[in-house]
């Protein structure tokens, strides 16, 4: 389980972060979202401890699955020496991956269906693509605490479909905390069950998606009108959208 | 001008010269000519002289006869004259003032202009850097150039012309065309394989350097005593390994009187060098340090000459060193050495079992 | 609806990850022996190959025996301690560049970057100003590296973190400060006897190698070239991104700090018997990462096996060329530089592509 309690933390003169307190509990998926500037990322940051707290508490494990929204620049190990590096916690400072990691590592690779790109270059694949393998290197690592930074952000809509059902089938064994950051509220409406909302006129807002992904909280967060519209989903089922009111054409 | 010609006599210099000189007038105005053609006039003979290339403040002291017209020197002449024998023939000399130039010739104009000197010798052909500043300073500045017994024997008499002793320059310069003739005429009739494969190390303790022909005048010495230079393969003067040595196995090694914690048992003492057919003959000898280093070219250079001429072919020149050392520091530095102060000048101590020594033996 | 992408299978079959890496081993191993054979036979005074490896076959079977004639002593003690030397040197120096530029992230650093070979330099010439030698001068060497070292990280430590770009800006700072301090030595030192020496000896050269030097170097070399082997697999986490690599259990800081310590010691040692080599730790490290790739655990040994050859070649013709040593900083680029344009061509193209 991962979370803040009455979190504090100030640059300079500003306090960007204001007695935040929020949790993810093993089994529960958690989405964050607000927008720019409102102190997302330094939540983020601050959750995964990159972040010195001024005041409060942070709650998590030794080892946290993160999944950066972009790896790094220059990596270009093949895709399983990038995700081997997901057991290096296990490893200490001299150790070398065994034949269990590297097996770990694979099936790691097989959940998020990226196991056939195990031999090519990490920076040669597409977008989409690196982030299966991060997610893949999240999963390698063992925790049971997988963090995610505006997994979506980047992706083309289809990739986007496709993080979303690895998310829910992630979230499914109810034996993960996750957290992700978003500045879509779909994504919270697929795949969370809690939301957070980092609102900019007052403190955050943490409940379930029910009470929280709702059009007037919406409209208070992002300062853009809201309307919650009912979809006939893929399987067939009504699923519920939140759509931002500024785009689109004038009906006839 | 008028007063020249109204002095009457000029002077020539000697025969064997490559550069003619103005003549100047003994009586009144001193005109020189030196290695950048450049005209230096003095009023009178030069009484406060500072040298900043090193071999030239024991070349003034010897040409002077005495240490007192010098009021200026570079640092590493000191050095020299403190190490050998100069400082205990000129005790004086040690205090002279040497903060006139750094190391690298360049000139400090302010400690120059203190000690108020009617002339100042510096390096010709090295650029303006070092000699503009002197000149722009309004001193009499005497460029030379260095490294051939030619252009030595210029130098010497630019120097004793300037101070107004032109009889030291049959005493010194002549001396040395006297020698060199002596040993030529012998050394004509040797054969070129029993001419042995001379090497000197220039430097040892760093790297290990050695001089080809062009330029080396260890290498003309060499020649000149009947020795051939093991290293004439190299273009100038090149860093060496010892299996190169090995290679060319001279017979006879002269090692270098710069560096002072260098001696003989360096060549001895090494796996490689000790095979040498030097080493094996014991014909390793370390340059002497007398008024100057013998490896360039200096006021005691035909000593240089002779000593190496009698190890080289000890069978075929009879000089007396011992006596022809002390004969010339009287006319040099008109002192009397003692039988001690020729075994510190040719490290009897260091290598006076060396092949060939026995003959500098004093009696 | 589905949650997995189909794999495409038959993955297995393909799953022969040393088959091209172990050829590319064998060749390096080749290389580097062939490399050494030649140089042990090879040079101006002539031995013939065949008494030569005769020789050296004794020494191995019988080597306490007595060593006497010029061609034993020319092979076992002026050629055999060299290439040795020459083929740790290499090893390190190319070892210490490939370690740094993975935790810098940058293939253009090199020891030098953090002022390590000017802080060497800085100690050897002061001890030879001094008139220190032999092992003095070793340690000498080894603290001012390290103190180039210690400078760099209390410059660049902010809030009790040092930031990359600050590590590499002090780095230029200290070692600029070193540099200027060795051109201070050699202005007062004497012209005779110190000031030739410094500057030979900053030119870099194996010449002077003897075995005395060897098992003095050694040590340091082989330890620091056996712990950056250890952290093969951590250089990997630490060319991530500082918050990847902590997130992946590193303390990307302070591993970063141990991995500059051993680069100190490498470059101390090599420095303290050799002078300073420059272009190893840069160029051979891009050669090696065109062959076998970027993971630290196949790059480590590529590279020091690499840089063992390029530096036992380079001194073989240094040496054996002409009668005079050509100084090695001189070989190393003429070498070097037009190979560096080259990699860096074929790395440019190659990022290209992707």
């Amino acid at each position: 389980m991962i979370g803040l309690t009455n979190a504090v933390v100030r640059f300079g003169n500003r306090c960007v972060l204001d007695q935040l307190s929020f949790s993810a509990e093993r089994g529960r998926s958690l989405a964050i979202l607000g927008p720019n500037g409102r102190g997302k990322t330094t939540a983020l940051r601050a959750m995964l401890g990159f972040q010195a707290l001024a005041a409060g508490t942070r709650t998590a494990p030794a080892v946290v699955g993160y999944v950066p929204q972009y790896a790094s620049s220059n990596q270009s190990y093949k895709v399983l020496d990038a995700v081997v590096m997901g057991r290096a916690a296990g490893l200490g400072l001299f150790g070398q991956p065994s034949a269990r990691d590297i097996a770990t590592a694979r099936d790691a690779l097989e959940q998020v269906g990226a196991l056939r790109f195990a031999k090519e270059r990490f920076d040669r694949l597409s977008g989409g693509e690196r982030q299966l393998v991060l997610l893949a290197r999240a999963l390698a690592t063992g925790s049971k605490v997988l963090v995610l930074d505006e997994p979506g952000s980047a992706l083309d809509l289809n990739n986007q479909a496709r993080l979303l059902r690895l998310l829910s089938a992630l979230r499914a064994p109810r034996d993960r905390a996750i957290v992700f950051t978003t500045h879509d509220p779909n994504h919270a409406l697929a795949a969370a069950d809690d939301a957070l909302l980092m609102l900019p006129d007052g403190p955050a807002l943490f409940g379930p998606v029910a009470e929280t992904i709702v059009p007037e909280l919406l409209e208070r967060l992002y300062g853009v009108p809201m309307r919650l519209v009912n979809l006939i989903g893929e399987d067939g089922t009504g699923q519920n959208a939140v759509l931002p009111a500024f785009a689109g054409r004038r009906a006839a | 001008m008028s007063d020249r010609i109204r002095s009457g006599n000029r002077w020539l210099l000697g025969a064997g010269l490559a550069l003619a000189f103005a003549g100047a007038a003994v009586a009144e105005e001193i005109v020189i000519t030196d290695h950048e053609n450049r005209e230096i006039r003095l009023d009178a003979p030069a009484s406060r002289i500072v040298t900043i290339p090193m071999p030239l403040a024991s070349g003034v002291i010897a040409l002077s006869g005495g240490a007192d017209r010098l009021v200026g020197l570079n640092p590493l002449s000191l050095t020299a004259i403190r190490e050998g024998i100069l400082g205990k023939i000129f005790p004086d000399a040690v205090n002279i003032p040497d903060a006139v130039t750094g190391t690298d010739f360049v000139p400090n104009v302010e400690a120059l202009a203190a000690v108020n000197p009617d002339l100042v010798v510096q390096w010709a052909g090295r650029g303006p850097e070092i000699v503009d500043p002197i000149v722009n300073a309004g001193l009499n500045t005497l460029l030379i150039k260095y490294g051939t017994e030619e252009l030595t024997r210029q130098y010497m008499t630019m120097v004793a012309t300037a101070i107004g002793k032109p009889e030291r320059i049959t005493e010194l310069v002549g001396w040395r065309d006297v020698v060199q003739h002596e040993i030529e005429a012998k050394v004509a009739r040797i054969p070129q394989e029993e001419r042995p494969n001379v090497l000197y190390l220039g430097r040892s303790l760093s790297d290990i350097t050695a001089a080809g022909d062009n330029g080396s005048y260890s290498s003309w010495y060499i020649a000149l005593a009947g020795g051939r230079n093991a290293a004439a393969e190299l273009d100038g003067t090149s860093s060496i390994n010892r299996e190169q040595i090995a290679q060319w196995d001279p017979e006879v090694i002269l090692l270098n009187s710069f560096e002072p914690n260098l001696d003989v048992n360096w060549v001895y003492d090494d796996p490689i060098l000790s095979l040498t057919k030097a080493a094996q003959q014991h014909r390793v000898y370390k340059m002497p340090l007398g008024g100057y280093r013998w490896d360039p070219p200096s006021q005691e250079s035909p000593l240089t000459w002779m000593w190496l001429a009698e190890l080289l072919h000890p069978e075929l020149f009879d000089y007396d060193l011992r006596a022809e050392m002390t004969k010339a520091y009287k006319t040099l530095y008109n002192y009397q050495l003692t039988e001690a102060d020729i075994d510190g000048i040719i490290w009897t101590a260091q290598q006076g079992d060396s092949l060939g020594y026995d003959q500098f033996a004093a009696q | 609806m589905s949650t997995q992408i189909d794999d495409g299978g038959a993955i297995a079959s393909r799953w022969r990850p040393w088959s091209h890496t172990g050829f590319a081993f064998a060749s390096f191993g080749v290389a580097l022996m062939g490399a050494i054979l030649v140089s042990l036979c090879v040079g101006r005074y002539s031995v013939s190959a065949l008494t030569a490896l005769h020789i050296l076959g004794e020494a191995i079977v019988h080597p306490g025996q007595a060593i006497g004639s010029m061609d034993q002593r020319i092979v076992l003690l002026v050629r055999a301690p060299r290439v040795v030397i020459a083929a740790m040197a290499g090893a390190a120096l190319a070892t210490a560049g490939v370690a740094l530029q993975g935790v810098f992230r940058n293939p253009l650093v090199s020891p030098e970057v953090l002022g390590i070979s000017q802080g060497a330099a800085f100690g050897g010439a002061l001890a030879i100003t001094m008139g220190i030698w032999g092992v003095p001068l070793l340690g000498i060497v080894f603290v001012g590296g390290l103190s180039a070292l210690i400078a760099v990280g209390m410059l660049a430590r902010i809030n009790g973190q040092t930031e990359i770009l600050t590590v590499i800006l002090s780095g230029m700072v200290v070692g600029s400060l070193f540099s200027a301090c060795v051109s201070l030595l050699q202005f007062i030192a004497d012209p005779n006897s110190s000031l030739p020496a410094i500057v030979y000896w900053l030119m870099g050269s194996f010449a002077t190698a003897t075995w005395d030097r060897v098992l003095v170097s050694a040590p340091g070399l082989l330890l620091g070239i056996a712990l950056l082997w250890a952290l093969r697999f951590r250089l990997n986490v630490l060319s991530l991104d500082d918050s990847e690599a902590r997130s992946l259990g590193a303390r990307p800081d302070q591993e970063r700090w141990l991995v500059f310590v051993l680069v100190a010691l490498i470059v101390g040692c090599q420095v303290a018997v050799s002078g300073i080599v420059g272009w190893v730790g840069l160029v051979i490290p891009h050669a090696a990462r065109l062959i076998v790739g970027h993971d630290h655990r196949r790059l480590l040994p590529a590279t020091a096996l690499l840089g063992a050859t390029f530096m036992v070649g380079v001194d073989t013709l240094a040496r054996t060329l002409t009668a005079a040593e050509i100084p090695l900083g001189v070989l190393t680029a003429i070498i070097g530089a037009p190979a560096f344009a080259l990699l860096l061509r074929r790395h440019f193209k190659d990022r290209e592509a992707t």
